[in-house]
């Protein structure tokens, strides 16, 4: 590939994560609102938000590592979306692969947490020290799910993973070959998502929203893009590992909003879990599945 | 008479601990003995050929002994090894210098004794890993074993327990050792490794199996394997801050390098593979990677509770030794490799966070993590290694403890090995909550008021520090450069190697590139500074200009999150492990007194008849078996 190519490829990634996902929080933001019978924000409503934030007069910062912190958070985010194959365009997802991916992945939240944590404010630890027991509950039976795929496709390069579900046709994709795991996977993605009733971490009545709790102006901005760009490879993650990715960019698009209106159509209905229901939750039928699951794949 | 590159290295090695006996207690005994050190390292690189090859550089020494000849020589599994000792020895040496040292002497602490055992470390470790038959196996796997003991021991009190604690199951692994060399003797005749290679397979799966729970047994105590593992963190937490370091990056990874020598390279992962257990569906090899699995996940969720920063680092070291055996155990080619390379970059990062701990007691005087907190303003530096530690612990990207554990994941992924692999995953994570609270606790949250004047650690401390925090990163950046000497190693060890290139690996099933990796994730957080900064200024606040619920906060007040820190993980499993840890202590206790107890009775009982017919049958046995 030809290195301009390349390069605008991997520019072009993250541009369209970040307005793909601006559009997932206004769908998810829209159906809250459709829920509680609302009218609900209109489209540009999360630009307005991000600009607003990023101009506000009160910046409070607690230090050096808060600020790194949400640099991180966001950086990590864009440097996960060039490992995330969309119709078209692969970047250098061929250079890591799903595990990579999956670890990358865990850098914005470890750059949250540091950020956090220099804010010397005891609820945001709290939040922290929540955030991460709820990242130990669902990366289990996330990581069994994606045991599964990869060994079902024989490799852990997710270009090869969608090309094999596209040649194959609707056959072919993971959800119907392999449904257990595809319901595991979307039980772990809802958790991963932090949205009712796992949004154990935020817990606004116990602990001050927790990780945001010290968060004004462009640092809970830059945490505005960090959801943008979460809900977006959520949902294109799972897109990519069950429903064949997409082959048209109508159809990736509308496979991956399509699979983000479960999880967020669920939150609205229900109150929250305790942490340690989360994990028994998530430790007990996501992870029987997904095991089950990967006993059909050997 | 010439010297060999092995002899000079040797000499070297005992000269530096001759300097540390005789000058040890001179004002710059420190300096001296690390410039040794760095003695030693470069003549090491002078044999850099072995990391590259599959050559051997002998000792001109020999000796025969009862019809034995001992002898000792380097390969790329002995050089790998040796690289990783002597280097840690020389910057945890350096660490060392001035200022600690200075502070060490204040506390009462005896200078001349903490030069001599490393000096005598490293030279022990060094005589072991050339070893060039299993007589000078054995002969080099007591004196580390006694050396080790003798680093542990010298703080007194607490330590001196462990240290107890640790002599006392090394000599009964020494002992398992032994019988198994006495064993190899009667099946092989000789104890030279050709000789064995080729006796093995003529031996009966019974014999194997005796031989590999012995040596398994024998060497896995010092890599504190479960269930042996009890007596290693609070032996190597206890031993004075530099000690520790080095303890911990490389004194229980001989154990690791004698099981590669033995069980892997001389009886063979294959022949060890077809020891089926009766009545199930493993073999031996599954068993050797369960039990890495239990000791990846057992310590590192015991780490997680600790309090003391010392302890929990040392928890860690026992359950990242189990990534090490267990890559070796699945003993594909990038299986093998993850393994080896694990044991390079958990010494570089091991190192480094025993460092910056041991920088912030002596600054502050205290490990405990519930006595302290919001020190990176104070100690940005010291943060900063730190931090760049517990990324390469935890394993994630970029730093170069992603890379081995990748290479992990990816050999049980493609074994097909589901439960291993989740399990291997389920140590991460644990790491990863445990490390949080580590910098949490230490550098982030309220900066408590007697430490508002603490300074940054010396530049004595800092260097060799920043040192190891550049190489986590480059071998991060760059696996390829590790990456050779592990191929090496393992065509001397009889693995498949592994395709590698400067950034990574290269296979069919999904690749590697750690360069574009960290590239991209550069790339990234540049684009996150450029959309943070050109927002509008931020405003630096004291951290009592906080948030607290309508209550003011003073100085006094301590506003800070660190007692019991994953309350709500603990919530559930707290009780699981409170009583499989006493369990597991228990039937290991059981079944040495159980043992203690029928070897009492035989003594006791002066019965001449008795005795004949238990030998009777057990030569019968034996002849049938």
């Amino acid at each position: 590939m030809a290195p301009m190519e390349l390069i605008l490829e991997l520019t072009l990634m993250p541009l369209v994560a970040f307005l793909v996902g601006m559009m997932m929080v206004l769908m998810m933001r829209r159906i809250a609102a459709k829920i509680q019978r609302r009218v609900g924000p209109p489209l540009l409503q999360p630009l307005y938000d991000i600009v607003k934030l990023h101009s506000k007069r009160t910046q409070v910062s607690h230090g050096l590592i808060h600020d790194i912190g949400i640099i991180m958070a966001m950086g990590g985010y864009i440097a996960a979306e060039t490992l995330l194959p969309v119709p078209g365009m692969n970047g250098i997802a061929e250079k890591g692969g799903i595990i990579t991916l999956l670890y990358l992945m865990m850098i914005p939240s470890l750059g949250l947490a540091l950020g956090v944590g220099q804010c010397a404010n005891p609820n945001g630890s709290i939040g922290i020290a929540r955030a991460l027991t709820a990242m130990l509950a669902y990366d289990i039976p996330l990581v069994i799910v994606i045991f599964g795929v990869a060994y079902a496709a024989g490799t852990t390069n997710l270009v090869d993973i969608i090309a094999q579900q596209q040649a194959g046709g609707f056959a072919a994709w993971g959800a119907v070959e392999m449904p257990l795991l595809a319901i595991a996977g979307l039980i772990a993605m809802h958790a991963s998502l932090g949205k009712q009733p796992f949004e154990i971490y935020i817990a606004p009545a116990e602990i001050a929203t927790g990780p945001m709790v010290e968060m004004s102006g462009k640092y809970l901005g830059g945490l505005f893009v960090m959801q943008c760009f979460q809900l977006y490879t959520t949902s294109v993650l799972y897109v990519s590992l069950f429903l064949g990715g997409g082959s048209t960019w109508f159809d990736f698009l509308l496979k991956s909003f399509l699979v983000l209106a479960i999880p967020v159509s669920i939150a609205y209905l229900f109150p929250r879990y305790r942490t340690e229901d989360l994990l028994r939750l998530m430790w007990k039928w996501p992870v029987m599945l997904g095991l089950i699951g990967v006993a059909f794949v050997l | 008479m010439t010297f060999t590159p092995l002899d000079e290295l040797l000499l070297f090695s005992g000269a530096t601990l001759l300097v540390a006996l005789i000058l040890g207690r001179g004002l710059a005994a420190g300096w001296m003995v690390t410039i040794l050190y760095g003695g030693q390292l470069l003549t090491l690189i002078k044999m850099a050929a072995l990391g590259y090859s599959d050559t051997i550089i002998h000792a001109s020494i020999s000796f025969e002994i009862m019809g034995q000849s001992l002898s000792w020589r380097f390969d790329a599994l002995s050089w790998f090894f040796a690289l990783i000792t002597v280097a840690s020895a020389l910057l945890s040496s350096w660490f060392s210098c001035g200022e600690w040292e200075r502070s060490f002497k204040q506390q009462g602490g005896n200078v001349w004794l903490y030069h001599s055992a490393m000096a005598l470390n490293v030279f022990t470790m060094l005589i072991l890993l050339a070893s060039g038959d299993l007589l000078s196996l054995f002969i080099g796997w007591e004196l580390v074993s006694w050396a080790g003991f003798l680093l542990m021991a010298m703080a007194g009190g607490v330590a001196t327990r462990a240290a107890m604690r640790y002599i006392t199951y090394a000599m009964a692994g020494g002992m398992a050792v032994f019988g198994g060399i006495a064993l190899v003797y009667v099946a092989a005749g000789s104890l030279q490794y050709e000789a064995i290679l080729t006796a093995v397979d003529q031996m009966s799966s019974t014999q194997l199996w005796m031989l590999v729970v012995m040596f398994g047994g024998g060497f896995g105590v010092k890599m504190g394997l479960l269930p042996f593992h009890l007596w290693q963190a609070p032996a190597y937490a206890e031993t004075p801050g530099p000690g520790s370091a080095f303890l911990g990056a490389i004194s229980s990874r001989m154990g690791l390098f004698a099981i590669l020598l033995v069980l892997v390279k001389l009886f063979g992962i294959v022949n060890i593979d077809s020891l089926k257990i009766p009545f199930t569906l493993i073999d031996a090899r599954d068993l050797l990677a369960w039990i890495a699995v239990f000791t990846i996940i057992l310590p590192t969720f015991t780490a997680m509770k600790q309090n003391d920063a010392r302890h929990l680092l040392a928890w860690h070291g026992i359950g990242q030794g189990g990534y090490m055996l267990l890559g070796v155990v699945v003993a594909d080619a990038m299986g093998g490799a993850g393994g080896l390379l694990h044991v390079f970059n958990h010494a570089t990062y091991q190192a480094a966070l025993f460092m910056a701990v041991t920088a912030v007691i002596h600054r502050t005087g205290t490990s405990d993590l519930n006595k302290l907190g919001g020190l990176v303003v104070r100690m940005p530096l010291s943060f900063m290694v730190l931090l760049v530690g517990i990324i390469g612990l935890a394993g994630l990207p970029p730093m170069n403890g992603f890379v081995s554990k990748w290479l992990v994941y990816r050999s049980l992924l493609n074994e097909g090995m589901p439960l291993l692999f989740l399990a291997a995953v389920i140590g991460t994570l644990g790491t990863i909550l445990s490390v949080y609270k580590l910098i949490h606790n230490i550098f982030l949250g309220q900066l408590r008021i007697e430490h508002e004047q603490v300074k940054e650690a010396p530049w004595s401390m800092m260097i060799p520090m920043l040192i190891l925090a550049a190489i986590i990163f480059i071998t991060g950046l760059f696996p390829g450069i590790p990456l050779a000497w592990v191929a090496s190693v393992q065509e001397v060890i009889g693995l498949p190697a592994t395709d590698y290139t400067l950034g990574g690996v290269e296979s069919v099933s999904g690749s590697l590139d750690m360069i574009w990796v960290i590239g991209v994730l550069f790339a990234g957080f540049g684009i996150g500074a450029v959309i943070f900064y050109s927002a509008g200024r931020s405003k630096r606040v004291h951290q009592l200009d906080n948030y607290a619920g309508g209550h003011f906060l003073s100085a006094d007040v301590r506003y800070q999150y660190s007692d019991n820190f994953y309350a709500g993980l603990m919530h559930l499993i707290g009780g699981w492990y409170r009583s499989s840890f006493l369990w597991l202590e228990k039937s290991v206790t059981s079944l040495v007194d159980f043992f203690s107890l029928v070897m009492q009775g035989l003594y006791r009982r002066a019965n001449a008849e008795f005795y004949l017919l238990s030998t009777a049958l057990f030569v019968i046995a034996w002849v049938v078996i």
